[in-house]
């Protein structure tokens, strides 16, 4: 008999291995998965969407973004993934899909993505220059301040995109991508990024 | 060629799939064969102002109907097409 593993590992659990990649010198841009989270779509059913907006208000304190922002709560992120839709970002199991069903059920369909995406965090003094590569999205402060968010893609492969709150006075974005096509925007990004300089990590803490 | 889309804004071409013309409406299931023939099959070639059905699949995944000169490739309108989100494109 075959053995299986089943062990839960991160998509990039081979191609990411951390430590200085690219331009040697002081690294111009960080990227790091950020690992272990719990992620639940969330989804307006039809004709539901104002009492999905409610129950959100009720279940967060704030208002579930309706437009393409990211949105921080005490203890979670909510995240426009398109119309009448979006993504519960956090840690803990607090807002697990078995914790948000109750308040949300009647209202919205439900999606455990916890494993289905890959978090990847961009920061570093060239972060937007090695986007820019990537994204037809105007990232410059002016028309992408933080929390602004998008559904796009990069390369060819889509992607949730949001700006997340400053670190060292730098922008830090926010890249949640489907985890069988993270293998390949991963090297994609590290290709982008090598000019740069790049420090390569994970984590456990949400930026 | 940039498409504004009602629920992301402005986005290049590459995030978008052409559907095809947004007119053609289905006939009702007792209407005649040529009725349905002309449905699924004969397609006006407009040169000029068309209504056309794109898909946002690079971005947030709505269906919209755009209308688009198809000599000049200018869009005077883009809105949700049925139930993709129309509530929240009226905003």
């Amino acid at each position: 008999m075959a053995e299986f593993s089943w062990d839960i590992r991160s998509p990039l659990d081979r191609a990411l291995v951390a430590g200085p990649y690219g331009a040697r010198g002081d690294a111009g841009v960080a990227l790091t998965e950020i690992r272990n989270f719990d992620l639940v779509q969330v989804m307006a059913r039809r004709g539901k969407a104002a009492e999905l907006a409610k129950a959100a208000k009720d279940r967060f304190s704030v208002a579930a973004p309706e437009m393409p922002k990211a949105v921080g709560t005490a203890d979670a992120t909510l995240i426009w993934s398109g119309p009448d839709q979006f993504f519960v970002l956090s840690k803990g199991g607090k807002h697990s899909i078995g914790a948000l069903a109750p308040p949300f059920a009647g209202s919205a369909s439900l999606s455990d993505q916890s494993h289905a995406r890959v978090l990847i965090s961009v920061s570093g003094a060239k972060a937007r220059a090695m986007l820019a590569k990537l994204s037809s999205i105007d990232l410059h402060a002016d028309a992408f301040a933080i929390g602004a968010a998008a559904a796009t893609s990069m390369d060819h492969t889509s992607v949730t995109l949001w700006r997340g709150n400053d670190r060292d006075g730098l922008a830090v974005f926010n890249v949640l991508v489907f985890a069988t096509f993270a293998e390949s925007l991963w090297h994609t990004m590290l290709d982008s990024a090598a000019e740069y300089g790049v420090a390569i990590n994970h984590s456990e803490e949400l930026a | 060629m940039r498409i504004t889309c009602p629920f992301c804004g402005e986005r290049e071409l590459g995030e978008f799939t052409y559907l095809g013309d947004a007119k053609p409406v289905r006939p009702a299931a007792d209407a005649g064969e040529d009725v349905v023939y002309d449905y699924v099959y004969l397609r006006d070639n407009i040169a000029g102002v068309m209504s056309e059905n794109w898909y946002h699949g690079g971005g947030c995944r709505a269906w919209l109907k755009v209308t688009r000169n198809t000599l000049t490739h200018e869009i005077s309108a883009v809105e949700a097409a049925a139930g993709a989100g129309a509530r929240q494109a009226s905003k």
